[in-house]
């Protein structure tokens, strides 16, 4: 993916601090958002992605830094006069107005004439696939017809970028995943930058180019979704994933890429390609994923950690396994159900882990 | 779907306010219907079903100039109430912190301490051709301005009458606008005063309609102020009931009187809550 170039960024942010009183929301985030990239901004509730995007809309002004838009310094801009239309969690539709006369509202503001408001607006629900609806009343429309009327909103003035704050969160699954093909199409088809905050790992990593994940105001990592899920840069990218098992350990013998790493739970073989300079004795930290653990039954002549059944989570196709260590730690294996089936999976049966030292991602931030 | 008969916890819950209206309201209002057709002889009530008193009231030009008069009162003093109201409200709910808020909510109640008369009493000494404003007018040699006695000295009284109240509902109406809303708008476009106008009035459109409603009914019944600051001549129908009644015992015509003014609010309220909930589109 090259949609990150430094010559052709739409937006940058230059060392953006934003303080509320004595609480710091962001801290020192730098980053560039390419043209027509669909970006995600990722995090739990307090991370500072939602103040990043509202600072990116002009709904907050950043506190030290710069923020550029399309070549432009905006600090101290007015929302009402940048063109980065928001889709808001509550979609913030008006209620006092029909479904064509919110779509109308942006371009009634900038005084376009009543004829091509409306033909505009029309063409938009059209492409929205909710032209019948045009004049029902917002509370008559389902989530996600509302949903396409907030798009149709925010787009009707096509603007360059569009801010999205959590906008599914309110949907059912299966609705939520129609609507991020919605999404995904779309932005294919205008072409447009797409930054979309979300707390959600499955809407980010399917819909995303790139995702940023954030933490206590800062950014942890940012990479395209396969990037960052197969190297988590540090221990809190990897657990927020939440698909891999962690291991700290000291590195005891090295010979290029193949490590040995000194555990709780005996000493492992880590290739370690990709990773940053150690030298013996260095703390290092790797990750094994959880569909690429292997599991046997206790007693079988196979190196790896013995642990505990704790519970059994389905998913799909395949299940989770928890387990827990002899030393307390808990440890997760994702497999299919066939092959689950060998093994005593009852809580409280013990089972031998073990995986492949190519398998182990060596995490460069620790 | 059925809808479940109230059980009779409810109902006995129901009961005090069943009680009060029917003895207080209901029963004086079924009276005041019979006696508009009552006869007066000789200074004396006698039950009848003689509808002169309607027709010598309806009939009357002095009657209808007060209903509008009455009527014309009562709509200035809700829309100038309202527009006063307005700027005080929407600072009171989007500007001020929760403890400012509290504090203003409470100095708002304090005039309701004092009974409307003593104020309107009091308002006659600010209002009188030597009274307070015209003394410090004086001062710079403008006026003196006729203020007491005129449709200006009601209007003072009435807005005085309905303020306080009808901040209270605006900012409580206020408070329940969706700030996402105001949000929204300015993100699409709508500068600050163009989206107190075109967002967030129509957002809070029932509670201000509500409390509109609320200052044309105070101000359509009031006695007080077009008596004691508007002079109560001509009169309007408060003081036309009052003149009737003294005049030879005719309380069937005030009862005709106090039925038109009482159909005239039902219907305007009936109207304005019919305006106030009118949902856009299909």
């Amino acid at each position: 993916m090259t949609m990150h170039m430094n010559t052709d960024a739409i937006v940058k942010l230059d060392g953006v601090v934003k303080q509320f009183g004595t609480f710091t929301a962001v801290e020192r985030v730098d980053f560039e958002i390419g043209r027509g990239e669909f970006l995600a901004i990722m995090g739990s509730s307090g991370c500072g992605k939602t103040t990043t995007l509202r600072m990116l809309a002009g709904l907050d002004d950043p506190t030290e830094g710069d923020i550029w838009l399309d070549g432009e310094r905006v600090n101290g801009k007015a929302t009402w006069d940048r063109d980065t239309p928001m889709v808001w969690q509550s979609l913030a539709l008006f209620p006092f107005l029909t479904v064509q006369e919110n779509v109308e509202f942006s371009l009634k503001m900038r005084g376009v004439g009543k004829t091509e408001r409306i033909a505009r607006a029309r063409n938009w629900l059209d492409k929205m696939q909710i032209l019948e609806f045009a004049d029902r009343n917002i509370s008559q429309l389902s989530g996600g017809q509302r949903q396409r009327v907030a798009l149709a909103r925010a787009l009707v003035t096509e603007p360059k970028i569009l801010l999205l704050d959590e906008p599914l969160s309110a949907l059912d699954a299966h609705l939520k995943v129609r609507m991020q093909a919605v999404l995904s199409s779309l932005q294919k088809d205008l072409g447009i930058t797409f930054v979309y905050v979300t707390h959600s790992m499955s809407e980010a990593f399917s819909m995303a180019d790139r995702v940023v994940i954030m933490s206590r105001g800062k950014i942890e990592q940012i990479g395209s979704p396969q990037e960052i899920y197969h190297a988590p840069r540090n221990r809190f990218v990897a657990e927020f994933l939440g698909s891999s098992n962690i291991f700290t350990g000291r590195l005891v013998e090295k010979s290029g890429d193949d490590w040995l790493v000194e555990t709780v739970h005996g000493r492992f073989a880590v290739t370690a390609s990709n990773a940053p300079a150690k030298s013996l004795g260095d703390a290092v930290t790797f990750t094994v994923s959880a569909e690429n653990m292997h599991i046997s039954p206790e007693g079988a002549h196979t190196p790896g950690i013995r642990a505990k059944v704790v519970g059994e989570e389905f998913v799909g196709a395949t299940a989770i396994v928890f387990l827990e260590t002899e030393t307390g730690e808990e440890l997760k294996v994702q497999k299919s159900h066939v092959e689950l089936t060998s093994v005593n999976l009852h809580p409280g049966s013990t089972l031998n882990l073990h995986w492949e030292s190519h398998s182990c991602h060596v995490l460069p931030g620790e | 779907m059925t809808r479940s008969r109230p059980s009779l916890f409810s109902l006995v819950l129901s009961l005090p306010l069943l009680i009060w209206q029917v003895a207080f309201f209901l029963f004086p209002l079924i009276f005041l219907v019979a006696i508009s057709f009552w006869t007066v002889r000789n200074f004396q009530m006698t039950p009848d079903l003689n509808f002169g008193n309607w027709d010598r009231i309806l009939t009357r030009g002095t009657f209808w100039d007060a209903y509008a008069r009455t009527a014309m009162l009562a709509t200035a003093s809700a829309a100038l109430t309202s527009a006063i109201a307005f700027p005080a409200a929407y600072a009171i709910s989007f500007k001020l912190s929760e403890r400012a808020k509290q504090w203003l909510v409470f100095v708002l109640i304090i005039p309701f301490f004092t009974s409307y008369l003593v104020r309107v009493y009091s308002l006659q000494v600010f209002l009188s051709d030597a009274g307070i404003i015209n003394a410090f007018l004086d001062m710079f040699g403008i006026g003196p301005f006729l203020m007491l006695n005129t449709t200006f000295g009601t209007l003072v009284g009435m807005v005085t009458l309905c303020l306080p109240l009808v901040i209270l509902l605006q900012v409580f109406s206020l408070n329940f606008v969706n700030r996402d809303f105001v949000e929204a708008a300015h993100n699409l476009r709508c500068g600050r005063l163009r989206t107190v106008l075109a967002v967030i009035v129509p957002s809070a459109r029932v509670g201000l309609v509500i409390a509109a409603l609320f200052a044309f009914i105070l101000s359509f019944g009031d006695f007080v102020s077009p008596l004691y600051l508007g002079g109560g001549n001509p009169p309007t129908l408060s003081i036309m009931i009052t003149d009737i009644t003294k005049s030879g015992q005719q309380w069937p015509r005030a009862a005709v009187v106090a039925l038109m003014m009482i159909g005239t609010l039902l219907t305007v309220a009936f109207g304005a809550i019919t305006y106030a909930y009118k949902e856009r589109g299909k």
